[in-house]
């Protein structure tokens, strides 16, 4: 129990942010993201679009397996699917760029909520093998619909608009991604404090019981896999933004794997942890190529001598995150967080 | 003074932080960077790439580099992953003045496109020989460094038309869009040729079951089957299978399943695989090759195809900014272009064993060898094709 935050009423009990300080952290957070396009090199701003992508999949992944105990190996091949609706949107219909990326979750979700029928009746192992399935159906359809895919060749996709502003490089799009991960990671965040998140939880601590406890599980394990779907489908879209090439091959089944080590490495069924998992997954690479880079000037042609040794590197972190840390990123940030609460009463 | 844990720390900190200050590149250095797959799934050919970009720029900076100018490489890992690459070029070009650029992908050259062509500063070359990237007015600052996969089809067809007329050919393609990329146009020409083409046959990528499309090719009993889209499986399993069952096909690939490396370990089956070769191999001692001693001379042990095309690249990045030094000319996209472009009847120093003209994005010439069991060695099959002559 932390110090100075008894709570006068019930809304201040729920509340996101109970203190102050937490306040002033988040503001001071914001500050910083809109400053950092200004101070940060493209290369550094290619980074955070392409984090901020994947803390919107990562985020509605956590959703449907972190939250509501549904374990789902689609999410990249969702992602495609909102990647094909918007480079559709965009090169066939010329439709305004918001529209297209709602238009994405949209479809995404209707896909996601079809591909989630089998979850009614199986679960664990059984329901990964089913999301696996529709994924390679979804693949198949990519590569094949041609009228609406182009084929193996993909769709090139021109840059998004938005009131006549050319959206093309990373720091434009910078502008339109990271609002947009905000509002998808805040949607996350009070949709636990709903009765549908909450139903989530109970469907995902025993389905029975949340039953028994009048949880509709056929609307609610859809509405979950709908939801987890809209993310991807509007993370897709920014990524077909982002990158302007949609082929069959940009959203390969390994990705999947990626968004899903992500959940349990940064902390399943946490926000904060959907987000931290994919900062991990997405910038953790960059960084021991840093590592490479120290290294140069000591060992001669240290890229290419380094360059295996790194993905061992990067291997062995997530293995040791899994043993000593099975609760994952999110847990050592409270670890942390709770240090500085009792500080210096206990330390 | 006694150094306390503290002071060692911070003398360790700023240590590493000099340490990491990249060697300074000289203002008028020209330079080659490169997104290279040195881990993942194509880090065989990465490595090779990456050795031999490596060799031929240390070759031109020992003759003097480019009027005076040294010629620097910069290359990172990209695991063979579209975002990385992406991340790479970023990186690179962020730090460097680039003016030419190693791509490592079909995916990477697509989606980097609109980005070189804003730019406009930068010339790219890359492991793709893409049919769709051999087109100049879509893709105006990149180029390949020998045929496009349709090309090497059309190598293939043309000398099956020249050692049997009429023969009726196979195409075995991988589902991916490696994989497909030449079959349509290829059928094409075939035609055009006089060839019958009896069976089209697509397998996943990572086939290992292949006796259902045995029993295809059994069916349509072809005279010649060509691979594309695969590196080394399943063609083993194809071979072998076709032997235990007494098919009379002849087995043919294109640049990637060509490695001299791949096929010893397969043995008698692969005997007599034949494939589209745009380099001449390590070892080939037939005429006059400067270059290729300089590369044995270098490296005493064998250096793969993927060396080859590393090597080629960074020989025709080099040409380029040369003459478009020579010309005053600024090095950007356009210019080094047209200079590679202006290149006629080029002695490549044996690299291709006939000198080379670069038009359009390719350089549409190769050559048929065959895998020699006994010998354990690829060994020419035809003499230098050149398309459209």
């Amino acid at each position: 129990m932390r110090i100075g935050t008894a709570k006068q009423t019930y809304a201040a009990d729920e509340a996101l942010f109970d203190t102050n300080v937490q306040r002033a952290w988040m503001g001071l957070f914001i500050a910083l993201c809109v400053a950092f396009p200004f101070m940060a090199s493209e290369y550094w701003l290619y980074m955070a679009c392409l984090v901020a992508i994947h803390v919107i999949s990562v985020t509605g992944l956590n959703i449907v397996t972190g939250f509501t105990g549904l374990v789902s190996l689609g999410q990249a091949a969702f992602m495609g699917v909102g990647a094909y609706a918007v480079a559709y949107a965009e090169t066939k219909l010329g439709t305004p760029a918001l529209l297209n990326l709602l238009a994405a979750g949209l479809l995404t979700a209707a896909v996601g909520a079809l591909v989630g029928i089998p979850s009614l009746r199986v679960k664990g192992l059984y329901l990964a093998i089913a999301t696996i399935a529709s994924s390679i159906i979804l693949h198949f359809i990519f590569a094949n619909w041609d009228s609406v895919t182009n084929g193996v060749k993909g769709v090139s996709v021109p840059p998004a608009r938005i009131f006549g502003v050319e959206l093309g490089r990373p720091f434009a799009l910078y502008f339109l991604i990271l609002p947009l991960a905000f509002l998808s990671v805040l949607g996350a965040a009070n949709l636990f404090r709903t009765r549908i998140g909450r139903a989530f939880i109970a469907i995902r601590d025993r389905d029975i019981s949340a039953e028994v406890l009048g949880i509709p599980l056929l609307r609610y394990k859809l509405m979950s896999f709908a939801l987890a779907s809209f993310y991807a489908g509007v993370a897709g879209g920014l990524w077909a933004y982002f990158f302007r090439v949609v082929t069959p091959e940009s959203f390969p089944f390994v990705y999947s794997i990626f968004f899903l080590a992500a959940i349990i490495v940064g902390g399943m069924g946490s926000i904060l942890g959907s987000i931290l998992g994919a900062v991990f997954m997405t910038m953790v690479p960059e960084v021991l190529k840093i590592g490479v880079g120290v290294a140069s000037p000591l060992l001669s042609d240290a890229v290419a001598v380094l360059s295996p040794v790194r993905t061992i590197v990067f291997g062995i972190l997530i293995i040791g995150f899994l043993v000593f840390e099975p609760h994952g990123l999110a847990e050592i940030w409270s670890r942390i967080r709770r240090f500085f609460h009792l500080w210096p009463f206990k330390t | 003074m006694t150094l306390t844990r503290r002071s060692a720390l911070a003398l360790a900190l700023a240590a590493g932080t000099a340490l990491a200050a990249p060697a300074a590149l000289a203002a008028d250095d020209i330079v080659i960077a490169g997104s290279i797959p040195l881990t993942g799934v194509f880090a065989f050919a990465g490595v090779g790439v990456h050795a031999g970009i490596q060799d031929y720029v240390k070759i031109a900076n020992d003759a003097g580099g480019i009027e005076g100018r040294k010629i620097t490489y910069v290359a990172e890992d990209t695991a063979y992953k579209v975002d990385q690459s992406v991340a790479v070029f970023n990186k690179l070009t962020g730090a460097n003045k680039v003016h030419l650029y190693y791509g490592d992908s079909t995916g990477f050259a697509k989606t980097i496109n609109p980005e070189l062509n804003r730019r406009g500063s930068i010339l790219m070359a890359g492991a793709s020989f893409a049919t769709e990237l051999n087109d100049p007015k879509a893709y105006p600052n990149q180029f390949m460094a020998g045929p496009d996969y349709t090309e090497m089809f059309g190598i293939l067809l043309q000398h099956i038309a020249k050692v049997k007329p009429g023969a009726k050919v196979a195409f075995v393609n991988s589902d991916t869009e490696f994989g497909r990329d030449p079959i349509a146009p290829s059928e094409a020409m075939a035609k055009k040729l006089g060839l019958d083409v009896v069976v089209k046959i697509v397998t996943p990528p990572t086939a290992v079951d292949v006796s259902t499309e045995i029993l295809k090719l059994r069916r349509a009993d072809p005279d010649f089957t060509i691979f594309h889209g695969y590196v080394l499986a399943p063609l083993p399993e194809f071979m072998t299978q076709a032997k235990q069952l007494g098919l009379k096909t002849k087995f043919m690939g294109t640049f990637w399943s060509m490695d001299n490396s791949l096929w010893p370990k397969v043995g008698d089956a692969a005997d007599g695989y034949m494939g589209v070769m745009p380099y001449r191999y390590y070892f080939d001692t037939e005429g006059k090759s400067s270059m290729l001693e300089k590369i044995r001379a270098m490296r005493p042990e064998y250096q793969s195809t993927p060396y080859m095309q590393g090597f080629l690249t960074a020989m025709l990045f080099v040409e380029s900014a040369r003459r478009t030094v020579k010309a005053g000319k600024e090095l950007n996209g356009a210019n080094l272009k047209a200079a590679l472009n202006s290149i006629e009847n080029f002695d490549t120093g044996g690299i291709i064993g006939t000198p080379i003209t670069i038009k359009g994005n390719s350089i549409p010439v190769g050559r048929v060898y065959r895998f020699d069991a006994a010998k354990k060695s690829m060994v020419a099959e035809s003499d230098w094709i050149q398309l459209g002559k």
